[in-house]
């Protein structure tokens, strides 16, 4: 199991053991697991998966951020979190637009395209 | 000898007073509480973030490749100052503590022959400074609520930038009162640009001992930390402000509140005095009027 840690600039998210999350990476989505090696990325906006025995247990929709990877725990710091089912067409606009302001010009693609594409087979 | 009738009127506007005062206390120290918690939920991603810079900072051996946003220009001219103090007053010594401790620090970058611009957060800030021949570059007010502290610091954060890349600041710092403790708070400086020591050097045996992979290249990653790290800075030093403010505010409304119970029974006390003056001298007057007859 590995530490899964998501915070947002005002507070703690949710803090719990995952056995594994799949995060959209900047150049590609990866998994953590835990022993992964020491590794940060930042975030392009898609889908957050934490996933249990190869089925999805949650999934959630990340504007972008950056994530800390160690032995074993996974900081995620997020601009913006959401449970997937809450996300619709206008407020992933919303964060679109702030990504762009913040000159974040990654991959980043229709609604249908974030929400159709989840990260996982 | 004081009129009755004024002192009583003075003694209900006293206790009226002590009833806004000690509302007013009531209040801020609720605020407080609020304040205080969001101040320590944001430290752990400030926390973070700046230990995932300092490690990206300390990975790079070579301080020339680091981008000048980080490590300041060699010959600065041009100081930015940003001052965070309150919208509303009644606070005590929470803003002219801040405003006297600014002025020493401006005229000490003076002296180093280096220009002064001055940024400033709250209402009291604004209007302390445009009466000052300052360069004000931006003003920003109503910090009223979480969401626009936040959106506040990213526009403070975008400023910065933009100044910066036009070369129309060299430097900047940030003034707060950092929260203390429920009585005492304390005027900070925080260095933005350059990226101040501690931030850099704290974290940096521990950051050494695992060496990540960065993705993308560190300097793309720079790119987007860079910023981000201005925002949280910022942000976190707003709220060390709005609690040192609601704390500043609960110290002396209880002052003010304490103040008022004591002018309160002093006046009694006169009131009180003087009634029965006046009762001893009418009967003064009645039993020397029987005596004459």
């Amino acid at each position: 199991m590995i530490n899964l840690k998501v915070v947002s600039p005002q507070k703690v998210i949710f803090e719990k053991e995952v056995e594994m999350a799949v995060l959209p990476g900047a150049e590609g989505d990866f998994a953590a697991m835990p022993n992964h090696s020491p590794f940060i990325s930042s975030l392009r906006p898609g889908q957050m998966a934490i996933m249990s025995s190869n089925k999805v247990d949650e999934s959630f929709f990340v504007s972008g951020g950056l994530v800390m990877l160690k032995e074993k725990v996974c900081e995620v710091l997020v601009d913006q979190i959401e449970p997937l089912s809450d996300v619709n067409s206008s407020n992933y606009q919303q964060s679109k637009t702030y990504q762009e302001l913040e000159g974040n010009e990654t991959a980043l693609g229709t609604f249908e395209q974030v929400v159709n594409n989840p990260p996982y087979k | 000898m004081p009129n009755l009738k004024e002192l009583k009127n003075r003694i209900s506007s006293v206790k009226s007073t002590r009833k806004i005062t000690s509302a007013m206390k009531m209040v801020a120290a609720s605020k407080l509480r609020r304040a205080q918690e969001l101040a320590e939920s944001s430290r752990v991603y400030a926390d973070s973030l700046s230990f995932i810079l300092s490690s990206l900072a300390g990975n790079t051996k070579n301080s020339a490749d680091l981008p000048e946003i980080l490590t300041g220009r060699e010959n600065s001219k041009i100081s930015l100052l940003i001052i965070n103090s309150s919208d509303r007053g009644l606070c005590g010594g929470f803003n002219s503590n801040l405003f006297r401790n600014a002025k020493k620090w401006i005229s000490d970058q003076q002296g180093q022959g280096k220009s002064v611009k001055i940024m400033t957060v709250g209402k009291k800030a604004s209007s302390f400074y445009k009466k000052t021949d300052l360069d004000i570059v931006a003003s920003f007010e109503d910090l009223n609520s979480n969401d626009r502290q936040l959106q506040v610091s990213d526009e403070i954060k975008n400023k910065i930038m933009e100044l910066f890349e036009n070369n129309e600041i060299d430097e900047v710092s940030i003034l707060f009162n950092k929260f203390v403790s429920a009585i005492s708070q304390e005027p900070t400086y925080q260095s933005l640009i350059p990226l101040s020591n501690e931030e850099t050097s704290e974290d940096e045996s521990e950051a050494n001992i695992a060496v990540f992979e960065f993705e993308p290249d560190k300097n793309e990653l720079l790119e987007y930390l860079v910023p981000r790290n201005f925002l949280t800075q910022i942000y976190r030093s707003v709220l060390e402000s709005s609690a040192s403010e609601h704390a500043a505010r609960m110290t002396s409304m209880d002052n003010a509140t304490r103040n008022a119970g004591d002018m309160i029974d002093r006046l009694t006390l006169t009131y009180n005095r003087t009634r029965q003056a006046f009762i001893t001298k009418e009967l003064i007057e009645i039993i020397s009027g029987a005596e004459a007859v």
